[in-house]
């Protein structure tokens, strides 16, 4: 029983240890692969597979969050009268979190199982292993594009979904609640600064960047087999998801000392 | 050589070898696959394996390439010690290798042509487009697969996948070819043209060549000699003649295709196979 545990331990840390190496090695390689123009056309080609067929569903997800939003707080708000305030809850709720982290987690479940399904099947019919033969580092040839095209488009994405979220929201308590269109857009104006908008947009630089390492490396160690690929790809998305949650606390934690200590210096002065 | 410290090392002829092995020893866990293997491989020759399934000698031509990497023992490449280069070292060395896989390991998201491009592009600094189509058109063509370039593996018969695979093995003009089983999987005529191809390489670019087997048609063929590896051991190494005439009864067997008497016992034993063990539950 306790041996079972230390050797779960053990071969937890060994894991984490092989992850670190993987991840420092494909940083390696996308820094590398920056400076090379040759390299552009792989980028490009998986930011359009990447990208462009995942616009649809990180759109569809933000409208929702937004709607939702919107449907469950009117009514408290409404009770105290300050329903023209909507806009600056549910726009901050969608700009700072709930759209970062949703769109994140789509593309988890759409990019990451794809990332780990594609390069998993190339690991079991040895076709990473034929990268290794021809004198490529398959990390640089398959990883560090899929790293970069995420890193670049997740941000982006997670504009769209904002959008969609602020649409969303728009509708829902304008058209159905009947809420002043001018007053909903004047507070959400006063409400939602510029720093929540940044902090939402850059979130995606580590989640996209985290999606694409845990599915790369997932996809790389999986084991033999459609059972392996399979099993890989859920502990990809296990993977991904918790991880998006535990940046965001961090990115949270981190973001709150820094707008104090700035908000604080501003108040002195 | 001047690396080999230990006396008991063998060597074939002479500083002839451009690979090898020394006290290869591999495992998988607690599967012992490589015990104690040495190994030269001479320049210009090409030399073969053959085995029973699964006594290591994908693992072993793995070795040579150090696709796999040993539990201990050092691998040799040009006097130069590889077994503990880092990866990108390796990539540098593993250009003058072509490696043909069991399997072909096309890239299946990339055409044919595509699939030969690959190395080409990862290496040459292409300027002309056309002198690479006339490149591809040319390997296509010593595997008799010329026209084929814009089809995709997926819609390629097994032996075809597995020429193609060669074409793009040989793309890049290696000086050493590592062959697993190249000609399983093709019709006896197609084994030829395959057995041809490869001992045209050596004839005219010199190519150093390692052939995985079963065929031991294709083996007497091509091979300057043959290595027999059974346990994770090397039970028999010659010339043709020499494996033909070899005492030992493992080897016999092997190059006769008989079966054990004891597996024959079993097959015997185990009765009439009944329908019963196949009812459509077993499925469920
Ligand atoms: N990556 C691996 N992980 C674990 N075991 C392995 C691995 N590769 C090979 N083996 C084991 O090594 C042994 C030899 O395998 P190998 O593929 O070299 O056989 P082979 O001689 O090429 O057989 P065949 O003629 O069927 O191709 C097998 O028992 C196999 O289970
Ligand atoms: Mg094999």
């Amino acid at each position: 029983m306790i041996g079972s545990v230390g050797a779960k331990t053990i071969g937890g840390i060994n894991n984490m240890g092989r992850f670190g190496r993987f991840v420092w090695q494909s940083a390696i390689a996308s820094f590398r692969i920056c400076t090379s123009p040759r390299a552009y056309a792989l980028i490009w080609t998986q930011m359009h597979i990447i990208g462009v067929r995942s616009v649809p569903v990180v759109m569809i997800t933000g409208a929702f969050v937004g709607m939702t939003l919107a449907v469950q707080t009117y009514g408290q708000l409404a009770a105290m009268g300050l329903e023209e305030r909507l806009g600056v809850l549910i726009n901050i709720a969608v700009v700072k979190e709930l759209g970062p982290v949703l769109a994140a987690v789509m593309l988890a479940g759409r990019v990451g199982g794809a990332l780990t399904a594609e390069l998993g099947t190339m690991n079991v019919t040895e076709q990473i292993d034929a990268i290794r033969s021809m004198g490529t580092n398959p990390i640089r040839y398959l990883v560090a594009p899929r790293i970069l095209a995420c890193l670049l488009l997740t941000p982006i994405l997670i504009i769209y979904g904002d959008l969609m979220g602020i649409v969303g929201g728009y509708f829902v308590s304008v058209i159905q609640f009947g809420i002043n269109s001018q007053a909903y857009w004047t507070h959400s104006a006063s409400g939602v600064e510029l720093w929540d908008v940044t902090i939402g947009v850059a979130k995606g630089f580590f989640f996209g960047v985290a999606i694409a390492a845990i599915s790369c490396y997932k996809g790389f160690t999986c084991k033999e087999g459609a059972q392996g690929v399979g099993r890989a790809c859920t502990e990809a998305f296990v993977a991904s998801f918790i991880c998006i949650l535990m940046l965001n606390f961090g990115i949270a934690v981190v973001c709150k000392a820094i707008y104090s200590t700035f908000w604080s210096l501003k108040t002195l002065v | 050589m001047k690396h080999n410290k230990k006396e008991n090392v063998p060597r074939a002829s002479g500083d002839n070898g451009v690979i090898v092995l020394e006290n290869i020893t591999k495992r998988f866990g607690p599967n012992l696959v490589l015990d104690n293997v040495s190994l030269v491989i001479e320049k210009g020759k090409t030399t073969v394996v053959i085995g029973p399934s699964g006594c290591g000698k994908t693992v072993l031509v793995k070795h040579l390439i150090v696709l796999l990497r040993p539990n201990s023992g050092e691998v040799y490449f040009k006097d130069r010690r590889i077994d503990n280069l880092s990866e990108n070292e390796l990539n540098k060395v593993r250009t003058q290798y072509g490696f043909l896989f069991q399997g072909g390991a096309l890239f299946d998201s990339l055409s044919v042509a595509e699939n030969i491009i690959f190395p080409i592009r990862q290496h040459w600094e292409i300027t002309d487009w056309r002198e690479v189509e006339e490149l591809v058109k040319a390997k296509l063509a010593m595997v008799g697969l010329d026209g084929y370039q814009n089809q995709f593996p997926a819609n390629l018969s097994g032996g075809q996948r597995k020429r193609v695979a060669l074409a793009r093995a040989i793309a890049l003009n290696p000086e050493v070819v590592l062959y697993d089983e190249p000609t399983t999987g093709l019709d006896p005529i197609r084994s030829d043209v395959i057995n041809e191809l490869i001992l045209k390489l050596q004839r005219e670019l010199a190519v150093t060549s390692v052939v995985v087997t079963h065929d031991m048609t294709s083996a007497y063929k091509v091979a300057d000699r043959i290595i027999m590896l059974h346990k994770g051991r090397i039970v028999a190494d010659g010339d043709a003649d020499h494996i033909r005439n070899h005492p030992h009864p493992i080897v016999q067997q092997f190059i006769h295709g008989q079966v054990d008497a004891d597996d024959l016992a079993v097959l015997r034993m185990s009765g009439k196979i009944s329908q019963a063990q196949f009812l459509p539950r077993d499925f469920e």
